[in-house]
């Protein structure tokens, strides 16, 4: 294990640690923080539940995220294939990104009900924004010197798109689903907490009621798992596919 | 170019239009779940009206504008600290950009236990939302600052305060600005939420009502309220940005 | 008596880095009368750029002193000096009109004052049409015209340059060498004019320092004796090119 990683590690159980005296030592209402004591605890009682609860949620994350990333791409290579396209539809997409998403979800309650669709509606607008317009952003940015240098080499429209657009334009598609995707999972999770029929966001909301921290923070651990893995998960998606962005930069 | 963007608004919102009608004329969509933008707009002149919505309307404004005026100059000066302590700011950038990371909004429940549901809660909440964005962002303006910038002014005789205000500040400001924006953006995300989640007051909180209770004009015309307001604000706040930077090469942001 | 307008007496300097210590300069002797146009030539890396910002005010020695007009350099003399660096370093926010008269707006000179002088420097260097556009929309070359008014806006006795002509294309580098000249005549500065180019050091100047690579040492004092006004013509001259052999000789000499 790296030193790095090892530092972490340690980091991580000092939080441990400190958490569980904090909690124990009563510094802090138990009503606000449960110690992780508790939250195993609460985890060997209701598990089941818990990740009967997880499992939905990951289910209607990965259902937005996927459509969100084949919409958002999709609509921003679109509109990002000509500078007029570019140029009309951009400020657009910018200026809608401004809405406050969360206002839309009720509405999505009303005409799809409390269950999970409505959850995949909102987390696929949520995502699409970002990706679709950093998606064009990017393809715009391209310097068509390159794309001249390729036709010139006898590569025709569409390789000249596939092989050099889309490539040059990667690191920041990329760039974009991180924002989109960290915007889904956020999403999905705190719609749960608002209002919804199973989920961990509405774990966590059904035991706050209950003035349940440890299952609170059950939730609240789990929905953070799930964060992490998907920014670890995109992560090495950004490393393996636009870690040239560097080279380009450096070599531009 | 702004033509063009004018042309993209235009358009989007005639579709949106067009398709509205056409669903309810078609019948493709239940008059009581998609009512007609005549009846929306009615129902959003008499919400105007009416005196308690505009409390709520009120309230709400008013957390916003309060988290933002706490949240923006904290942001700042932080920033502007950090920015310039290369040493001290090398550890701490890390740290805010990993909390700019985590979603707060997982916290809300624990927020609204902490804070209750009153406007302090949606304040703080809006704050918390707000200042890392700003502060990140100011961060990377005072970098961005050219140092031979520097060195020239302090050749031609600049004092230590006219270098800060004369350099250091205008050159900063765009980011600046753009930082705030976003900052502001996220600031009213954060408000809406805390208001949906636990309150009594406030749009968010109307909004929700509205739609657990299947009034789908008024539930639209909050939305389109909302829609509206902010876009407005959004533009408002670009067009600052966009003078401040005047003499930066353009480039596409969100 | 009188030293020269601007007088460097032994001037070393040292930096000390993460690594071994990095001696920059070597004891830099050298003085220029007033009125004079001085070209410092040398290799990149040999402490030209340093001993200007020495000379500047914008760094400390780590021996010796410099003096200019009679007074010991400790800090910026704004008032005395003025200065032209490679890159023009126009703050971009501001139009080239009043990035001129910036030197000025520093000291506290009311506005009107300030848009006149900025003016009459903006014919000086024939760049009247361009006095309310932003640096971002000049090409190099005008931007370093403006910068180089900006150097005389506060009417110096003394003009610092470093490179300015560096980053111009062959062509626009003679021209502005021209332009140059003629602004000398008229306003008979003093003026310490930093090369890599060993043919524009000769074709600019009447004295031409060389300097050494690191640590900088000044190897020779050169008069070029060629007559003025400057032709084009010159630079394939007889006399050109034995001073430019000469000079190459000396660097090549001194090279570890």
């Amino acid at each position: 294990m790296s030193r790095a990683a090892r530092i972490r590690a340690l980091g991580l159980i000092a939080f441990v640690v400190l958490w569980e005296a904090v909690a124990q030592l009563g510094l802090v209402s138990p009503i606000l923080l449960a110690p992780p004591s508790e939250v195993v605890a609460a985890l060997m009682t209701d598990g089941g539940v818990f990740l009967e609860g997880l499992a939905l949620t990951v289910a209607e994350i990965g259902l937005a995220v996927a459509l969100a990333w084949s919409l958002g791409i999709g609509f921003g290579l679109l509109a990002g294939s000509s500078g007029r396209s570019a140029e009309i539809i951009g400020p657009l997409l910018a200026s809608l990104f401004a809405v406050p998403v969360i206002i839309l979800y009720p509405l999505f309650i009303a005409w799809v009900g409390m269950g999970p669709g409505s959850k995949v509606l909102f987390g696929v607008i949520s995502g699409f924004f970002p990706i679709a317009l950093n998606t064009l952003s990017g393809l715009r940015q391209v310097d068509p010197d390159y794309a001249t240098m390729s036709r010139a080499m006898g590569a025709n429209g569409v390789q000249v798109f596939l092989k050099v657009y889309l490539l040059m334009a990667l690191p920041a598609i990329i760039s974009g689903l991180r924002i989109g995707t960290a915007l889904v999972v956020i999403g999905v999770v705190v719609t749960e907490m608002l209002a919804s029929l199973g989920g961990v966001g509405f774990l966590i909301s059904y035991h706050r009621t209950l003035f349940d921290t440890g299952h609170v923070y059950l939730g609240i651990t789990l929905a953070l798992l799930v964060v992490l893995a998907v920014n670890w998960g995109l992560s090495r998606l950004e490393r393996r596919f636009g870690g040239w962005r560097e080279l380009q930069q450096a070599a531009g | 170019m702004r033509t063009r963007a004018a042309i993209g608004h235009l358009a989007f919102l005639a579709l949106l239009l067009g398709a509205w009608d056409a669903a309810l004329r078609f019948g493709w969509a239940d008059p009581t779940l998609l009512p007609h933008f005549a009846t929306v707009l009615e129902t959003l002149w008499r919400l105007l009206l009416d005196p308690d919505f505009r409390v709520h309307l009120g309230v709400t404004a008013l957390e916003v504008l309060l988290a933002f005026v706490i949240a923006a100059p904290l942001a700042v000066s932080t920033g502007c600290i950090l920015g310039e302590k290369l040493h001290f700011g090398r550890v701490v950038n890390p740290v805010l950009h990993f909390v700019l990371a985590i979603p707060q909004s997982i916290f809300l429940p624990i927020f609204i236990l902490l804070f209750g549901i009153g406007i302090s809660a949606k304040v703080i909440f809006g704050v918390t939302h707000a200042y890392f964005v700003i502060a990140v962002t100011t961060v990377a303006a005072v970098r961005s600052v050219p140092l031979p910038l520097v060195t020239a002014a302090r050749a031609f005789g600049a004092t230590p305060r006219q270098v800060y205000t004369r350099v250091y500040l205008p050159a900063m400001l765009p980011l600046v600005v753009t930082g705030l924006r976003i900052g502001m953006i996220f600031n009213i995300i954060g408000v809406l939420l805390a208001e949906m989640y636990g309150a009594r007051f406030g749009v968010g909180h109307k909004i929700l009502g509205w739609g657990e209770s299947f009034d789908l004009p008024k539930l639209l015309a909050g939305i389109l309220l909302v829609s509206v307001l902010t876009i407005v604000l959004n533009e408002l706040m670009r067009a600052w940005e966009l003078r401040a930077g005047r003499w930066r090469p353009a480039t596409w942001q969100v | 008596m009188s030293a020269g307008f601007i007088e460097v007496k032994g001037v070393s300097k040292t930096f000390t880095g993460h690594l071994a210590p990095v001696e920059a300069l070597d004891r830099v002797s050298f003085s220029v009368a007033e009125g004079q146009f001085v070209s410092l030539v040398g290799p990149s890396g040999c402490g030209k750029s340093t001993l200007l910002q020495i000379l500047a005010g914008l760094m400390e020695s780590s021996h010796g002193e410099a003096h200019i007009a009679g007074e010991c350099v400790s800090g910026p003399m704004p008032e005395k000096v003025g200065m032209v660096f490679q890159e023009a370093l126009l703050l971009p926010w501001k139009t080239a009109a009043v990035n001129i008269g910036f030197p000025l707006e520093l000291r506290g000179v009311p506005k009107p004052a300030r848009r006149e002088r900025a003016h009459a420097l903006l014919s000086l260097v024939g760049m009247c049409d361009v006095a309310d556009r932003y640096p971002h929309e000049l090409s190099v070359g005008m931007r370093q015209r403006i910068a180089i008014a900006r150097g005389l806006v506060h009417d110096p006795s003394v003009v610092l340059m470093d490179e300015p002509f560096a980053v111009l294309d062959e062509q626009t580098r003679v021209r502005m060498g021209q332009e140059l000249l003629a602004i000398w005549q008229e306003t008979r500065k003093t003026i310490l004019f930093i090369t890599h180019s060993l043919s524009e050091a000769i074709y600019l100047s009447d004295t031409v320092l060389v300097m050494g690579p690191r640590p900088g040492r000044i190897l020779d004092v050169l008069e070029t004796g060629l007559p003025r006004p400057r032709t084009p013509e010159m630079i394939g001259s007889e006399v050109f090119g034995r001073l430019r052999n000469r000079i190459w000789q000396l660097i090549g000499e001194a090279q570890p």
